[in-house]
């Protein structure tokens, strides 16, 4: 379990990092790149994923809908599960430790590796409640934009 | 007796609710205007959609928790993305100086919670000296944002509550 010092510092983390770079992501991919955005059925199986599951099966999850063979229709859905893995295997290698410094300290490799998962668990769950709630909103406004077209 | 440490928290914690009180005063009209926009929109019968978010803001740990919850209800709900046309702020004798307000409330709320209310955020963390360098310097500044949430969301919802009294009233009037 986080502590309750660790848990402060993923809050702050969430709404001055996390917050803005989800945000900034899932508008990347639906206004630069043009992709749709993610369809609902994959936005609930995400959450709750994200929500019970361990960092090491959300990963899993990802790179399992990744490798999928998706049709046509839905081919932008790997690419948007494939900025997602990057973003947490950057976070994981090279972010975390400079957020939490303590971490890790004088702790057994499996101990500390047990850590490192409960925090990235947290931290990815934040993120992808903020990347589907974006989603969302972005969603409504391009079925707007493609209702005035008509 | 108090520590140095305990007193000087103490004194940090009447100085940020000092400052929020005085920034409630400055953005009153800012929460009036949207309590009448809201008032438009939600009518009497979706009121749970504020109370909703009155309950939320008050127990949240973080602003991004707000504001995902303002998202999700603008996305599920057409009433949420209506805007505040001239003439009904006409009759309501509201006059919106606002450019926003060609904006839906869902988003007009969200920008106003985000955008101005982290002005105001950084304007009294400037005064009281409370940088982002530090862990506690950013849970400091975290605080002050939600607490200018909570003010500015109950006085939304106080002036919400008093436009769809009339409602309510001339609806009572109307089956009489």
């Amino acid at each position: 379990m986080p502590t309750a010092e660790q848990m402060q510092i993923l809050w702050n983390l969430s709404d001055s990092v996390l917050y803005p770079e989800a945000v900034a992501l899932i508008r990347r991919l639906v206004n630069e790149e043009e992709c749709l955005p993610l369809p609902a059925s994959q936005v609930i199986r995400l959450l709750n994923i994200a929500s019970a599951s361990s960092y090491t099966d959300l990963m899993r999850f990802m790179r399992h809908q990744r490798e999928r063979d998706w049709p046509d229709a839905k081919k932008d859905i790997p690419l948007f599960y494939t900025e997602l893995d990057k973003y947490f295997t950057t976070f994981k290698n090279k972010r975390l430790r400079e957020h939490f410094p303590l971490m890790q300290a004088d702790k057994p490799a499996k101990e500390a590796g047990q850590e490192v998962d409960q925090l990235m668990a947290l931290l990815a769950r934040d993120f992808i409640q903020h990347l589907v709630t974006e989603n969302a909103l972005l969603a409504v406004k391009k079925a707007a934009e493609r209702g005035k077209r008509r | 007796m108090k520590s140095a440490e305990e007193s000087r928290a103490i004194s940090k914690d009447r100085q940020i609710a000092l400052e929020v009180n005085n920034q409630a005063e400055n953005f009153y009209e800012d929460a009036v205007q949207l309590g009448d926009h809201a008032a438009y929109v939600l009518k009497a019968r979706h009121r749970s959609q504020l109370t909703g978010l009155e309950n939320l803001a008050e127990s949240a740990w973080k602003v991004s928790d707000v504001l995902d919850y303002v998202k999700r209800q603008t996305a599920r709900f057409i009433y949420q993305r209506q805007t505040w046309p001239q003439e009904a702020q006409n009759q309501a004798g509201g006059t919106d100086r606002d450019a926003s307000a060609t904006l839906g409330f869902g988003e007009r709320l969200l920008s106003y919670l985000e955008k101005n209310l982290e002005k105001r955020c950084d304007e009294i963390c400037r005064r009281l000296e409370i940088k982002a360098d530090s862990d506690e310097g950013r849970k400091q500044r975290r605080r002050v944002h939600l607490l200018l949430i909570r003010q500015f969301i109950r006085q939304m919802v106080i002036e919400y509550e008093f436009r769809v009294s009339f409602e309510t009233e001339n609806a009572k009037k109307g089956e009489a």
